[in-house]
């Protein structure tokens, strides 16, 4: 129930790392206007990254979560909402890995 | 919105106890770093290795939330005027979700910068409160494996990909952070292959931007 020293640490600097990024661009809009190419640059990345995060699961071309993503892919299309998507995508594993 | 807040709250709660992560742990992250993309992907480098990792996981939230910087610098000709000591609180608050709808609001003649400190509040506390649920439901349960817990991130990541990509429809980005993704995987895997994705897709888009055509003078 207590906090172990190092992973407080690591969650100061990940807290100091947020809250950097909420505050910053609100900060610096008072000295430099952030240019379209700059925004282009700041859109584009979270996108990027949840492509990381999902690329090498396709690369290792597990049957079981190769067919989850595609029930993610079908269920975020279908009800328009990616938590619903994703909690579908998580149920589909689960009952995959009970039957095989 | 709430709701759908608390559910992802939930959903990390559950993943913080499968990656170790006591409640008082899992509470302290969601009330400092507050971003649920950014804890869903470092959660599981958290529990396995603290120490070392530190610099992997700050780096990860500072391009997760990369995001937070077009959002606030878009708050300033709203927020601009008002003291810092009132501005600098509300954007620690500020998520995905309050941004947008302030600035619907604010679309629409909503000028009280309360608004967007009411909004970011009402968003924070179903975020604690899934947190504690998820953390509790999880010690519930025998093996998260099973269920597919284990899976939450990769569901999660995919399945706001693609609402993302649904928005910005950029294939060489995608193509070129998976290329690097694959390539980072074999030698640094874990939390470095996000930050390598995540800086060469930012970097694709920088050096593929096309600036509009400059309006005609009149």
């Amino acid at each position: 129930m207590n906090i172990r020293p190092d992973i407080l640490t690591v969650l100061l600097a990940a807290g100091a790392v947020a809250f950097f990024c909420r505050a910053a661009g609100f900060f610096l809009m008072r000295f430099v206007p952030i240019t379209p190419r700059l925004e282009a640059a700041l859109r584009a990345t979270p996108l990027a990254v949840m492509v990381g995060i999902c690329a090498p699961v396709v690369a290792r071309g597990n049957p079981t979560e190769l067919a989850a993503l595609g029930v993610v892919a079908l269920a975020t299309k279908l009800t328009g909402s990616d938590v619903l998507g994703a909690l579908a995508g998580v149920v589909a594993v689960a009952i995959l890995r009970a039957l095989f | 919105m709430a709701v759908g807040v608390f559910a992802y709250g939930v959903a990390f709660g559950l993943l913080a106890q499968e990656a170790q992560l006591s409640l008082a742990e899992a509470a302290t992250m969601s009330a400092l770093v507050y971003s649920g993309t950014a804890q869903l992907a470092t959660v599981s480098a958290l529990g396995a290795s603290a120490g070392t990792a530190t610099l992997a996981i700050a780096l990860a939230v500072l391009l997760l939330n990369a995001r937070y910087l077009l959002y606030s610098a878009a708050f300033r000709p709203w927020l601009g005027p008002l003291p810092a000591y009132q501005t600098y609180p509300m954007l620690f608050f500020m998520g995905d979700g309050s941004w947008v709808l302030s600035m619907q609001a604010h679309a629409k003649g909503e000028r009280d910068g309360g608004f967007p400190f009411g909004a970011s509040i009402a968003m924070f506390f179903p975020w604690l409160l899934g947190t504690l649920a998820g953390v509790v439901a999880a010690g519930l349960v025998a093996n998260p494996a099973l269920l597919g817990l284990d899976f939450m991130l990769v569901a999660f990541s995919a399945a706001m990909g693609l609402s993302m990509f649904k928005l910005q429809r950029s294939w060489s980005g995608v193509i070129a952070a998976a290329a690097t993704a694959l390539l980072v995987d074999r030698f640094a895997p874990g939390g470095w292959t996000i930050v390598a994705a995540g800086l060469v897709g930012g970097l694709v888009a920088y050096v593929r931007f096309k600036p509009p055509a400059p309006a005609p003078t009149p």
